[in-house]
């Protein structure tokens, strides 16, 4: 395996200072809402986590068109990378949503449009690795990923809509919202400053970590292709 | 005048998961590559032992 890129190395470092910064901005920076209080700061890790698990979620889709009309395993790897870092993301998204709300609606979670269909979002990509791990040949585990993913990614802008399109509890920070809408607020300019920097810092982080599980999943790739060698 | 309400618990135990969680994943990844680098120089070793 080669050694670790610079720019790597480079990413690494500008990841983590993104993450203090967009951490004080949230804390100290960015003004408290005055109708919901110190909770409302969670909200702008609360939809970048949300923005990159959603980029993964369409990248490993891409990822899938690319691996089946190529046939190159690197898309397959890539695909992986990209699912396994956005459930991470997607579920802190959903975590922090659901404390969000505790004080905001008064109630942990709600089967309301928003919550309900990235709940199945969040299903159909946890159902993806049980897939993954049901399939033994590595060609055919590829080709049925792939597929799986591109339908998979059909749940992702029916996600991202669901509060423009439905009727919902669940506050539109930019753009218009549901009459029934609860907890949502104008930003300041010093919250806008704060939410567009996390956005930034989550695609940055984003990128950072897609690279290392790409480079994870390589190695994986060489061990499975020796352990083949060995055994012959 | 409107008074907020507290709600500073609840921000704390925001920030407290995304560390959390944040961190876990990043350990598991640091744990399965030094695994993997393991298993590598172990099959290496078997290949030259298997060639030899």
């Amino acid at each position: 395996m080669n050694k670790k890129p610079k720019l790597l190395l480079v990413l690494d470092i500008l990841s983590l200072v993104l993450l203090a910064v967009a951490t004080y901005l949230s804390l100290s920076f960015a003004p408290m809402e005055v109708t919901m209080g110190n909770v409302q700061k969670v909200f702008y890790f609360h939809v970048a986590n949300a923005w990159v698990g959603m980029l993964g979620f369409i990248a490993a889709g891409v990822a899938g068109i690319a691996y089946l009309s190529s046939g190159k395993s690197k898309w397959d790897i890539i695909e992986v990378a990209a699912v396994e870092i956005s459930l991470v993301f997607f579920l802190i998204a959903i975590m922090l949503g659901s404390i969000w709300a505790r004080p905001a609606w008064n109630t942990w979670w709600t089967w309301e449009p928003r919550l309900t269909t990235a709940a199945i979002t969040e299903m159909i990509y946890l159902a993806y690795f049980m897939l993954r791990n049901g399939i033994e040949d590595p060609n055919r585990r590829a080709r049925f990923s792939a597929v799986y993913t591109l339908i998979g990614s059909v749940s992702v802008p029916i996600t991202f809509m669901a509060i423009r399109l439905f009727r919902t509890i669940h506050p539109v920070v930019i753009g218009s919202e549901s009459a029934q809408a609860q907890g949502g607020f104008n930003m300041s300019p010093d919250m806008k400053v704060t939410f567009f920097f996390a956005l930034f810092t989550f695609t940055i982080i984003f990128i950072d970590i897609f690279w290392h599980r790409i480079r994870l999943g390589v190695l994986q790739n060489k061990i499975e292709e020796l352990k083949l060698k060995v055994m012959e | 005048m409107s008074i907020s309400p507290e709600t500073t618990n609840y921000m704390i135990a925001g920030f407290v998961t995304f560390f959390l969680v944040f961190t876990v994943y990043i350990t598991s990844m640091f744990v399965r590559w030094s695994n993997l680098k393991r298993d590598l120089l172990t099959l290496e070793e078997l290949e030259k032992d298997k060639n030899a």
